[in-house]
């Protein structure tokens, strides 16, 4: 937000008048281009500026990104991944150098990082792991040390002047590797001066006995802090990162949020194509060359590619190290065929990346090119158009899924009828505006937390849960409302003090992100806190175990606020040919309950394509009728 | 002398006469039923062993129905057969198994309350004599009189969870039980092992660590790792399908239908395709730096192109079966 309000008065200071709207609306796109240049410059420095083309080509299509950084997506991450890769390019030179400018610089982007996005917590953990790989491995020198104690220090200091992370980077476990190999890096340091001054038999029991006195002392402190509780233990949220299974049995809010699911194969392959291929050769080709900048690199890779698998959202931080990597590898490969395409025998202008060679080689390999050049530069040739080939076809896939899947605004839906014309789906939009047309100003909607930005925007009324609460408690009353019967329902909607509600029905046209589809979701929410332990899901399912609307249907489910809310005369309604009235097309089956009335609702509005249901809640009735 | 032994005599035709008829009177006694001590006594014969007894329809009339008794039991009627198909029938058995073990070992355990279980196919005739048609059910049958509406427990309500179990049993008898259920250390014990096998393996290599800096053991347990996630690994972690199922027309699927779920051998095959990728990636890279035979370098890249074309078309082809809607394919269909 900040970001966009400086670009807006920037652009008006220079006389642009452009909206606020149009800014937020273009940020995303304008960051990711950004995001490209980053992109090359970090490849140049790990490999060379060939390398840093063909990813800065890769990460300007991937579908990966693309799909969080569409233009209208105003969301963190948007700016977070520039702010990332930003941070990295600068630690990277940092370590390269071992210059304080670098780092400050470096710590700088940092604290950008961490006023745009909670995924911080992923660069400070990585930093640190990728010194001490250092220092296991033994490339830990000066450089190393002046990089990471300016970019920690500096870092850390700024990381705490927000608001939201306060203290945080001293107290809560996620920071402590940090702090860690901060405290690992000047002892290093001091072992390495003591050995310069020290004889070889002093320093081993000097060494030994360091090491085990340290040891015991960081151990006991931990325990004694973790204990106490002073250092608190890793939240929720990243916890479930670490223990995929926890947020599932423990925290259904969590696990509920569709972009939190596991990722399955075929999303990485859908969203990344040929790199999902490419990055294992990657892998290769900085295995073959280690130096500094490339071990940072692997394990980027190999952790990004771990919470990738986790969680389907973070799919967005694989993405640059995806084309990264797929651009090392390709230009790798491409480098040493390309060379072999031109068939002449006099070598000159040899590629610039070719310094392996010598002139003795040079003799060599013009020896072998004139007795055996022509299948060399066939197979060269051969090789150089099947990968073309292969990136024609990623941009083609690519171009694909943007334009099919990512591309679709979601409050307007369209499908094909049978003779291939399109219908569009207006609902959204009609339901809404009635609301803001036909309601007192400061009547309360209840609806379920998904489309509280929605009502709050466009019908301009107050709602009660949207994207953003963080109150676990209220959205679980608001579960238990949607989830028990209608008199409960009823009390619980006064105490709220609730005037309409509002759901969202699919079964006419066969929109499966309908509310039904949700509900489980809603009753596991509404049955995680105290009050709503009456609320059991196992009493919403037939005793089969099977989630039915039909008949065959549990009783507790077909008599609940949100069976009837979307259901309401939709009994004598005719969905398909040859099925009968009441037909549920997304469930597939026809409901169990058709004919009542309501209680303590009145219909108060059904859009056209009865997508979105509105009810106003009825007043007490007057006493002695 | 003679009056001796007519004492005698008449004794021991006393005793033949009670030697002979008490058989007969037993006999009679069993024909009735067995009283009220045998039963408690091979009814807790029976609980030291197993902590439910499983009925069929003669020990139920036995043991549940017939009078007298001064004990009253809780019995669960299931239907845990495979083709029943009842999958809750499970879920309610293994929380009853935890209410009886929490009883079995609490302190109010006495002989006045028994756990038994009937299950369809072996007593169905226990089923139509008390009308019943669903399952699981919970009844309590008292030791006097006939057991009550409220001595079935109202699933609908409360569920079948150990504790609710608990306190309808506490509502209908009066006997608490704190239901205990057993911690779970498979989790503990495998992490243990884990540990002992890699502290062990440490151990037998201390002399020689080199291997620890051996590159390409990284270099190989990276693209191993890099192979599992890509191919969906922690998808089937955390979400459990299964390893195949069976399509509508009985044959075998090894590929899920749609791009939303995958089978567990459906990753496999898809670690295996993108590890044959890998290896044409290369085998061509090799080919091109490698200083060596020539022919033998030229046969390795063409060879390790034809790998890369051919595999990653199969998994082109795979994914466009799963996607509907994606419009390219190459070699394959």
């Amino acid at each position: 937000m900040v970001t966009s309000a400086a670009l807006y008065h920037l652009m008006w200071m220079i006389n642009i008048t452009i909206d606020i709207r149009n800014v937020c609306v273009f940020l995303a796109p304008f960051f990711s281009s950004l995001t490209t240049i980053v992109t090359y410059l970090l490849t140049k420095e790990l490999k060379d500026s060939a390398a840093g083309l063909v990813a800065a080509a890769m990460i300007a299509i991937v579908p990966g990104y693309i799909s969080r950084s569409v233009a209208g997506s105003y969301d963190n991450e948007g700016i977070a991944i520039f702010c990332m890769l930003l941070t990295y390019y600068m630690w990277i030179k940092a370590v390269k150098t071992g210059k304080i400018f670098w780092s400050a610089l470096a710590a700088l982007a940092y604290f950008y990082m961490v006023s745009s996005w909670g995924g911080y917590v992923f660069l400070i953990n990585l930093i640190p792991m990728h010194v001490f790989t250092l220092m296991v491995t033994g490339r830990f020198g000066a450089r190393v040390y002046v990089a990471y104690c300016t970019l920690y220090c500096l870092g850390t200091i700024l990381a705490m002047q927000i608001s939201f992370v306060g203290f945080q980077p001293v107290q809560s476990s996620e920071h402590m590797l940090a702090l860690g190999v901060f405290g690992l890096c000047q002892l290093h340091c001091f072992v390495d001066y003591l050995r310069g001054h020290l004889s070889a038999s002093d320093f081993q029991v000097l060494f030994k006995a360091t090491i085990v006195a340290t040891g015991t002392i960081l151990a006991v402190i931990t325990g004694i802090l973790t204990i106490t509780g002073k250092v608190s233990p890793w939240t929720g949220r990243f916890y479930s990162l670490l223990d995929p299974s926890y947020a599932k049995n423990h925290i259904p809010i969590i696990a509920s949020v569709s972009e939190h699911q596991p990722t399955s194969w075929s999303s990485f392959y859908f969203d990344l194509q040929l790199l999902v291929f490419l990055f294992p050769a990657g892998l290769y080709f900085c295995f073959r060359q280690l130096t500094d900048a490339n071990i940072f690199l692997i394990l980027y890779g190999v952790t990004s590619i771990y919470f990738a698998g986790v969680m389907v959202r973070l799919m967005l931080v694989l993405a640059p190290v995806m084309c990264i990597l797929g651009g090392i590898a390709m230009s790798g490969m491409l480098n040493r065929y390309m060379k072999d395409v031109d068939a002449s025998p006099v070598i000159l202008g040899m590629p610039a990346g070719n310094l392996a060679q010598g002139k003795q080689g040079d003799k060599r390999s013009k020896h072998k090119q004139e007795s055996n050049f022509v299948m060399k530069s066939e197979i060269a040739t051969l090789f150089v158009a099947i990968m073309c080939f292969f990136l024609i076809s990623y941009t083609m896939h690519c171009t694909w899924v943007t334009s099919e899947a990512y591309s679709s605004p979601s409050i307007v839906l369209s499908a094909r009828s049978h003779d291939n014309s399109r219908i569009i789906f207006d609902d959204f939009r009609e339901a809404y505006y009635w609301l803001r047309m036909n309601t007192p100003e400061d009547a309360r909607v209840m609806s379920w937390w998904d489309y509280g930005y929605q009502i709050t925007a466009m019908a301009n009324r107050t709602i009660l849960v949207d994207n953003n609460t963080w109150n676990n408690t209220h959205i679980s009353r608001v579960g238990q409302a949607m989830a028990s019967s209608e008199d409960k329902a009823y009390a619980i909607m006064r105490e709220l003090d609730v005037n309409y509600v509002l759901v969202i029905f699919g079964g006419l046209t066969g929109y499966s992100s309908d509310d039904i589809n949700k509900f489980l979701w809603m009753v596991r929410i509404g049955g995680s806190t105290d009050r709503g332990a009456h609320i059991k899901e196992w009493d919403y399912y037939t005793p089969q175990g099977e989630f039915r609307v039909d008949k065959e249907g549990s009783p507790t489910l077909l008599n609940c606020l949100m069976y009837k809310m979307c259901y309401y005369r939709f009994g004598q309604v005719y969905t398909e040919g040859g099925r009968p009235p009441g037909y549920d097309r997304v469930r597939g089956a026809e409901i169990g309950n058709k004919d009542f009335e309501l209680d303590v609702l009145e219909e108060a509005y059904t859009s056209e394509h009865w997508l979105v249901r509105i009810y106003k809640v009825k007043d007490l009735p007057n006493r002695g009728l | 002398m003679r009056t001796i032994w007519a004492v005698a005599f008449a004794t021991c035709l006393a005793i033949f006469l009670v030697c002979f008829t008490t058989p007969a009177q037993a006999q009679q006694k069993r024909r009735e039923g067995l009283t009220l001590s045998e039963k408690v006594q091979q009814l807790t014969e029976m609980s030291a062993k197993r902590s439910i007894l499983r009925f069929n329809g003669h020990k139920f009339k036995d043991f549940v129905r017939s009078t007298p008794r001064n004990y009253s039991m809780i019995v669960m009627f299931t239907a845990l057969a495979s083709q029943r198909q009842c999958v809750i029938c499970r879920h309610a058995h293994d929380e009853f198994v935890i209410v009886a073990n929490s009883f079995r070992y609490s302190q109010h355990h006495s002989n006045k309350m028994f756990f038994a279980m009937v299950d369809f196919d072996e007593g169905p005739d226990v089923f139509t004599s008390l009308n019943m048609n669903t399952a699981p059910v919970f009844m309590h049958f008292p030791a006097k009189g006939k057991p009550k509406h409220s001595d079935t427990m109202d699933i609908q309500r409360v569920g079948f969870a150990a504790e609710s179990i608990a306190k309808w049993i506490t509502e209908r008898t009066d006997i608490s039980i704190r239901v205990f259920r057993p911690p779970n250390y498979s989790g503990t014990v495998a992490v243990a092992m884990l540990f002992a096998f890699v502290a062990g393996f440490l151990y037998l290599k201390r002399n020689n660590l080199d291997f620890l800096y051996n590159k390409t053991l990284w270099a190989f347990a990276a693209i191993v790792f890099t192979l599992a996630m890509t191919s969906g690994q922690m998808w089937n972690h955390i979400r459990g399908p299964p390893f195949v199922h069976k399509t509508q027309s009985g044959g075998v699927a090894y590929i899920h239908g749609s791009s939303q779920g995958q089978l567990v051998l459906e990753t496999y095959i898809i670690i295996i395709l993108n590890a044959a990728i890998l290896l044409g990636m290369i085998l061509v890279t090799e080919a091109a730096s490698q200083k060596g035979d020539v022919r033998k370098r030229r046969i390795l890249a063409i060879v390790g192109m034809a790998i890369f074309t051919v595999f990653f078309s199969l998994v082109l082809s795979i994914f466009r079966n799963k996607a509907h809607g994606y419009p390219y394919s190459f070699l394959f269909k």
